[in-house]
């Protein structure tokens, strides 16, 4: 089997990465083999690039659920542990919990989106492909992987598109 | 009639991205100048003094009183620093140009909370147990609090853990605001800036994805941290100031640190910016606007620190039970009245007087004045709260437990090691903040440069504006 390869295309505007990406989606590249890099957000689509689905909130939400439910196995067990009953109020005491619950549910879920932010974002990343690093200076980088027999295709779409230069990696 | 639009296009002057990645992250990013090093070693000097006054305070431990220069410290570290990160949050989530170069100092004021975090382990050894009374009382008598029947040091327990979790909610949300900063420190900086650059962004190169994410991160963690200082607005002064005080009862004391948390974040961030502008060569980056918008959020929180503070205070005044006379001489007519006017005087009238001039508040230099103020009021403020809770050690103990705090405490006024401590302990905050800004840029580049993308100066007949688009 062929290996996979990373080809740069470097561009000093957004219109030419652009152009890039619709020259790589119009030789039959497939979504998700080509990306673009830039270094500052730009609306989602801008680039017609493909974009994935995301599972932000599902880190946060399992952190919380499995902090709420620590917490309330922890209060109503102590309480039901040593029942004591204090000025009338019941065992079970709702509002005294919800202090407790309030607190583990928030740590569960921050501590959570803190793994979430390094699993779904693969960091650290060690397979990092090609890159240059004008990126962050605003210039569009236009990155596609694929195998050696289309890389030659891919920097000829890449340099028809307007290249200032083409890496691979 | 004007029927169609009055803007005209106008030249950019601001600087390029490319500029803007040299100067914060390439090789226009200059060592650190010899003032600012000198600076570096007072606060560092201001530290030391802040840990030796905490070793005296233990050495010489005269009681519970003794500590409250060291609590109003901590609750005047954690109103400053905790309040300052809401200032990226709000306007970020509200998409507000403006906010963009003040962004990063107000999230780097994490590192000052979590160093408070740390600094509160040494009060947890002189907060009482919520069995103070027992040993004189009987094992069914606890003092007042909100934790009702849960463990005696349940209120050591939680305070300490909700100050770890805002600091871990804090500095995540620092990094990840960082984070396409590091990426272009790891692409243009040198020497161990870029190393450190290469460990931290490892694998950032600016995907779609890798952007949707940063972004989601950000608004998801700010919620959280926001959430986050509610609640440690709502534990912190209760535990440490207002269940300590028998009688003392009021529902709008844990909005009215949160507000002031609010108020003195504000303040931080002006005097931040204020600094970088005047000393860390951002004039081109940062200035008027941003002065001019915190400017009026400045005042809208002074103002609301008044109606919290009658709020409260009414409440009191008009019930006129025992223990409600008790704790206004406590708080505001009794050993603390320097304080409490202090406080009436420099986080409300002086501000208020201050901003409420149109000229001054759209000025680079009349924001960063009304911070001042605001900020010392705020320290006579935590000072009038908690050196007079910590002072107010009951002798009668069964009247305490029946909410009456029996005899006014003395006026406590603070040695020299207190002194050292409320001088060194936020300066160690302010040195750590220093520190990673020899590091993270001041200024955060990819929000500059997005801000470029997004905005541009036009005439709107004769005068300047600027034209900024919101993409979804």
């Amino acid at each position: 089997m062929a290996a996979s390869n990373s080809v740069l295309g470097l561009y000093d505007s957004p219109d030419a990465g652009a152009n890039a990406m619709d020259g790589l989606r119009s030789a039959g590249f497939a979504l998700g083999t080509f990306d673009v890099l830039t270094g500052t957000p730009y609306p989602e689509g801008a680039f017609g690039e493909h974009v994935p689905q995301h599972r932000l909130f599902r880190f946060p939400f399992f952190g919380a659920m499995v902090g709420i439910t620590l917490a309330i196995l922890f209060t109503a067990g102590t309480q039901l542990a040593y029942p004591v009953i204090t000025g009338g109020k019941p065992i079970l005491a709702v509002f005294a919990m919800l202090i407790i619950a309030y607190e583990l549910t928030m740590l569960g879920a921050v501590v959570a989106t803190v793994v979430g932010i390094i699993f779904e974002s693969r960091l650290p990343n060690l397979n990092l492909g090609a890159y240059d690093t004008r990126i962050t200076e605003g210039y569009i980088g236009v990155v596609v992987e694929c195998e050696d027999d289309r890389i030659e295709e891919a920097r000829g779409v890449l340099q028809t598109a307007g290249a200032l230069e083409i890496k691979t990696a | 009639m004007a029927t169609s639009s009055l803007i005209t296009d106008a030249p950019d002057n601001r600087p390029s991205n490319i500029e803007a990645t040299a100067t914060f992250a390439g090789e226009g990013r200059t060592a650190a100048s010899r003032g600012l090093k000198m600076f570096m070693w007072i606060l560092a000097a201001a530290g030391v003094l802040g840990l030796v006054g905490i070793a005296f305070r233990f050495i010489d431990d005269g009681g519970r009183q003794e500590w409250g220069y060291y609590a109003a410290t901590l609750a005047f570290m954690l109103t400053m620093f905790g309040g300052a990160p809401m200032v990226a949050i709000a306007p970020t989530i509200a998409k507000a140009n403006w906010a963009r170069p003040a962004a990063r100092i107000a999230s780097l004021a994490s590192i000052g909370t979590a160093l408070t975090a740390l600094l509160m382990i040494p009060l947890l050894f002189k907060l009482p147990a919520l069995t103070e009374f027992s040993e004189v009382l009987g094992d069914d008598v606890r003092r007042r609090s909100v934790w009702f029947d849960s463990p005696n040091y349940a209120p050591h327990f939680w305070n300490i853990l909700i100050l770890l979790t805002l600091s871990l909610a804090g500095l995540a949300l620092a990094y990840l605001m960082a984070l396409p900063d590091l990426a272009a420190i790891r692409d243009h900086g040198n020497g161990w800036k870029q190393r450190w650059g290469e460990r931290l962004a490892r694998g950032f190169h600016g995907r779609p994805q890798q952007w949707t994410w940063l972004n989601m991160r950000i608004g998801v963690m700010g919620a959280f941290y926001f959430a986050l200082l509610l609640y440690a607005n709502f534990t912190f002064p209760i535990d440490l100031a207002l269940s300590l005080v028998p009688g003392w009862k009021d529902a709008i004391f844990p909005f009215y640190n949160t507000l002031g948390s609010f108020q003195a974040g504000i303040a931080f961030t002006i005097l931040g910016i204020w600094a970088a502008r005047r000393w860390g060569g951002v004039a081109r980056y940062v200035g008027h606007e941003q002065m001019w918008s915190l400017g009026k959020l400045l005042l809208a929180t002074t103002l609301l620190w008044f109606y919290f503070f009658y709020s409260s205070f009414i409440v009191f005044w008009y019930g006129r039970s025992v223990p409600d006379l008790a704790t206004i001489k406590l708080l505001v007519s009794g050993p603390y009245i320097y304080a409490f006017w202090g406080t009436f005087l420099l986080l409300f009238i002086a501000p208020w007087w201050v901003m409420i001039w149109n000229k001054v508040r759209d000025s680079v230099w009349g924001p960063p004045i009304a911070a001042v103020l605001v900020l010392t009021g705020l320290a006579l403020d935590r000072i009038r709260i908690y050196v007079a809770s910590w002072s107010a050690v009951p002798d009668n103990l069964e009247l305490a437990t029946t909410g009456v705090l029996e005899k006014m405490p003395e006026t406590v006024w603070p040695d020299v090691f207190d002194i050292f401590i409320m001088i060194g302990l936020p300066a160690s905050g302010l040195l750590g903040i220093l520190l990673a800004v020899r590091l993270i840029p001041v200024i955060s580049i990819w929000e500059i440069q997005q801000s470029r993308l997004i905005s541009k100066p036009v005439r709107f007949l004769r005068g300047h504006a600027l034209l900024v688009g919101k993409p979804d």
